[in-house]
C-alpha cells in the first residue's frame, strides 16, 4: 500500500471521509431534462462568487457615509485588479437574480414542488427572498447618488406599513432620515444578518434535495406513476437497483421516480459544469468590460438628480408611480402577498399531477403573475431610458 | 420500584425543567440589550440646530429660488451634509420649503415652465404654496421651521409638519 493510499485510510478511519465522498458523488439523478437541473447549481455557484467577491470587497470598502463614497473612488482609480473584483460582484448579483428567477420558474412549471418536496420549495422561496434582500441592501453601499436615493426610496417604503410604518422606517435608517447609522445598519444586514440565514438555509434545501432526489420533469415520470384513476397502472419503471431517494418499486399512490437515473459524478457534474463555468465567464467578461459604475458621491440637496431605480427594482418603482396616493399601501401589499402565495402553493395545490398541460388551475395564474411583472418592469424602462 | 409522590419532582423533570430556565435566562439576557439596542434610536432626541439660509432680500417675488444649508450630519460624526431649502416670496409672505417629495422622499426641482415643483422619481407635482397637486404624493410639500431677522433666512433641520 502506498503511502498516500495510507494516510487516506489513516484519515478515513477517523473521520469516514470515503463514505461522506461516495454520498455525495454517487447519487442516483435523473437522465433525462439534466440540463434544466443545472439551473440549481448555477444559482448556487453564483452565491459561492458572491461570498467570495464579497468577502475580498471588505478588505477595502469604508462603511461610512464619510468613506464608502470614497473607498470605491479610490478602487476605482488605483486598483484595476480590484474594480474587476467590485464587478464580478456586481455582475453575478444581476445574473445570479435572473437563474434563480429561472430555477424558480422550472420548478413551478414542472410542479416539482409537491409532496413529498413541499419544504424544498418553501425554503427556495426563502432563499429567493433573501437574495433579493441581498440585491436591495447592497444597493445602498457604494453611497455614489444612484446608492444614496436607492437607500432613501426604499427605506421610505416601509412608512407605508399600517400602524407601525414609521416606527419601522426609523428602525431601519436609525433615525427619522437617511443617516450614517442607516449606512452602518444596512451593511450589517448585508454582510452579516441575510448571509447567517442565507447559508444554512441553502445547507436545508440541499439536504432536502439530497433526501427527495431531483424530481426531473413530466417527460421523466411519463407511464412512471400511477394514474389518479387506478386504470393503466405501468410497469415498474427500468432502472438500475438503486439506493433511495428513489426506490425501485412503487411505494404508494403517488410514488414517482425517474425512468432513467445515472450517477451524478462525473454525468450531473459535467452538465453543472459546463454551464456554470459559461455564466461564469460571461460574468468576468461584464466585470471587466463594463465593470461597476459608481456616480457622484451622495447629495441629498440635489435638484437636478432623477434617481433611476436598480433594474431588478422597475416593477415596483412602477407599481410606485401608478397607484394612487390613497393606496399606496398597495405597494407593499402586492410583493408580501405575492411571497406569502409561493409560500403556500404546495399546500394549495396537493393534486398529484405533474404534467403542466393538465394544470391549467395553477399554470395559468402563474403565467399571469410573471406577465404582470415582466408588463411592470417593460413600463417602468419605458418610461425611464425612453425606450 | 418505590411509589414515586406525584407532587415531587423526579429527576428527569427537575433536569428539564434546569434546562429550560437557563434556555431562558440567557435568552432574556441577550435579548434585553440587543433589542434595546436596535430601537434605541427610536427614542435618541436629534437636537435642533439653527442655520443661517442667507439674505433673502433678492429673492424675487413668486419665483421659488434655491438656497443649500450645511447641518450636522449627525451621530459620530463630524461631517455636514447640504439640505436643499426653496425660498418661495408670495408679497410678504416667505415660505420655506425643503426639496424632499413626500411620496418617496425623492429630491423634488422648481420647474420654471410648468410654473410647479416636479418630483422626477414619480411624477409628483406641488404647486408653488406647496400643495400637491397632482402625481402620488400624499402631502404638501414639507416646510422647515423657519425666522427672519432682518432679511436674514435662518432653519432649523426640521419640518413644521413629520413626513
Amino acid at each position: 500500500m502506498g503511502r498516500i493510499a495510507a494516510a487516506y485510510n489513516w484519515f478515513d478511519e477517523r473521520t469516514a471521509i470515503r463514505s461522506l465522498i461516495r454520498k455525495g458523488l454517487y447519487e442516483a439523478v435523473p437522465v433525462r431534462g439534466a440540463w434544466f437541473y443545472t439551473l440549481g447549481s448555477a444559482t448556487l455557484v453564483l452565491i459561492l462568487l458572491q461570498l467570495i467577491t464579497g468577502i475580498f470587497l471588505t478588505l477595502l470598502y469604508v462603511p461610512s457615509v464619510t468613506e464608502a463614497w470614497a473607498s470605491l473612488h479610490y478602487l476605482s482609480q488605483h486598483d484595476a485588479f480590484g474594480s474587476i473584483v467590485r464587478g464580478i460582484h456586481l455582475w453575478s448579483a444581476y445574473i445570479l437574480l435572473f437563474v434563480i428567477g429561472l430555477h424558480m420558474v422550472r420548478t413551478f412549471f414542472s410542479g416539482s414542488y409537491k409532496r413529498p418536496r413541499e419544504l424544498n420549495w418553501v425554503t427556495g422561496v426563502g432563499l429567493f427572498v433573501l437574495v433579493l434582500a441581498m440585491a436591495i441592501t447592497g444597493a445602498f453601499l457604494p453611497w455614489d447618488q444612484a446608492a444614496y436615493w436607492t437607500a432613501v426610496v426604499v427605506t421610505n417604503i416601509a412608512v407605508y406599513t399600517p400602524f407601525i410604518g414609521s416606527f419601522l422606517r426609523a428602525l431601519w435608517r436609525g433615525a427619522d432620515t437617511v443617516g450614517p447609522t442607516t449606512l452602518s445598519r444596512t451593511f450589517g444586514i448585508h454582510v452579516w444578518l441575510i448571509p447567517a440565514i442565507l447559508f444554512p438555509l441553502i445547507g436545508a434545501h440541499l439536504a432536502l434535495l439530497r433526501k427527495h432526489g431531483e424530481f426531473g420533469s413530466y417527460v421523466n415520470y411519463r407511464g412512471a406513476y400511477r394514474s389518479r384513476e387506478g386504470v393503466d397502472v405501468p410497469p415498474a419503471p427500468k432502472q438500475r437497483p438503486i439506493e433511495p431517494p428513489y426506490p425501485a418499486v412503487p411505494t404508494d399512490e403517488l410514488w414517482a421516480a425517474p425512468l432513467e437515473t445515472e450517477d451524478f459524478y462525473p454525468h450531473q457534474t459535467f452538465k453543472d459544469g459546463v454551464v456554470s463555468a459559461a455564466l461564469v465567464i460571461l460574468v468576468f467578461i461584464l466585470a471587466v468590460a463594463i465593470g461597476a459604475p459608481l456616480e457622484a458621491i451622495a447629495d441629498p440637496a440635489t435638484t437636478s438628480y432623477t434617481p433611476v431605480p436598480e433594474w431588478f427594482f422597475l416593477p415596483l418603482d412602477e407599481l410606485l408611480l401608478l397607484v394612487p396616493q390613497q393606496l399606496i399601501p398597495l405597494v407593499l401589499v402586492l410583493p408580501t402577498g405575492g411571497v406569502l402565495l409561493l409560500l403556500a402553493l404546495p399546500f394549495i395545490d396537493r393534486d398529484p399531477e405533474r404534467n403542466p398541460f393538465e394544470r391549467p388551475a395553477v399554470m395559468v395564474p402563474g403565467a399571469f403573475a410573471v406577465l404582470f411583472v415582466v408588463i411592470l418592469t417593460l413600463l417602468g424602462s419605458g418610461r425611464l431610458f425612453n425606450l | 420500584m418505590a411509589r414515586r409522590d406525584p407532587r415531587r419532582l423526579s429527576r428527569r423533570q427537575f433536569a428539564l425543567l434546569g434546562t429550560q430556565v437557563a434556555a431562558a435566562v440567557v435568552t432574556v439576557l441577550l435579548g434585553i440589550p440587543i433589542v434595546g439596542f436596535l430601537i434605541s434610536p427610536l427614542f435618541r432626541r436629534e437636537q435642533a440646530v439653527w442655520r443661517q439660509v442667507g439674505d433673502i432680500a433678492g429673492v424675487p417675488d413668486r419665483q421659488p429660488t434655491k438656497f443649500e444649508v450645511a447641518f450636522p450630519l449627525g451621530e459620530w460624526t463630524n461631517a455636514n451634509v447640504n439640505l436643499a431649502v426653496y425660498v418661495v416670496k408670495i408679497n410678504a409672505d416667505y415660505r420655506v420649503f425643503s426639496n424632499v417629495c413626500t411620496h418617496m422622499q425623492c429630491p423634488v426641482r422648481w420647474e420654471d415652465g410648468l410654473r410647479q415643483f416636479l418630483c422626477p422619481c414619480h411624477g409628483g407635482l406641488y404647486d408653488m404654496t406647496g400643495n400637491n397637486v397632482g402625481g402620488p404624493p400624499p402631502k404638501p410639500l414639507p416646510q422647515y421651521v423657519h425666522r427672519i431677522d432682518g432679511t436674514t433666512l435662518f432653519i432649523q433641520n426640521r419640518f413644521t409638519e413629520s413626513i
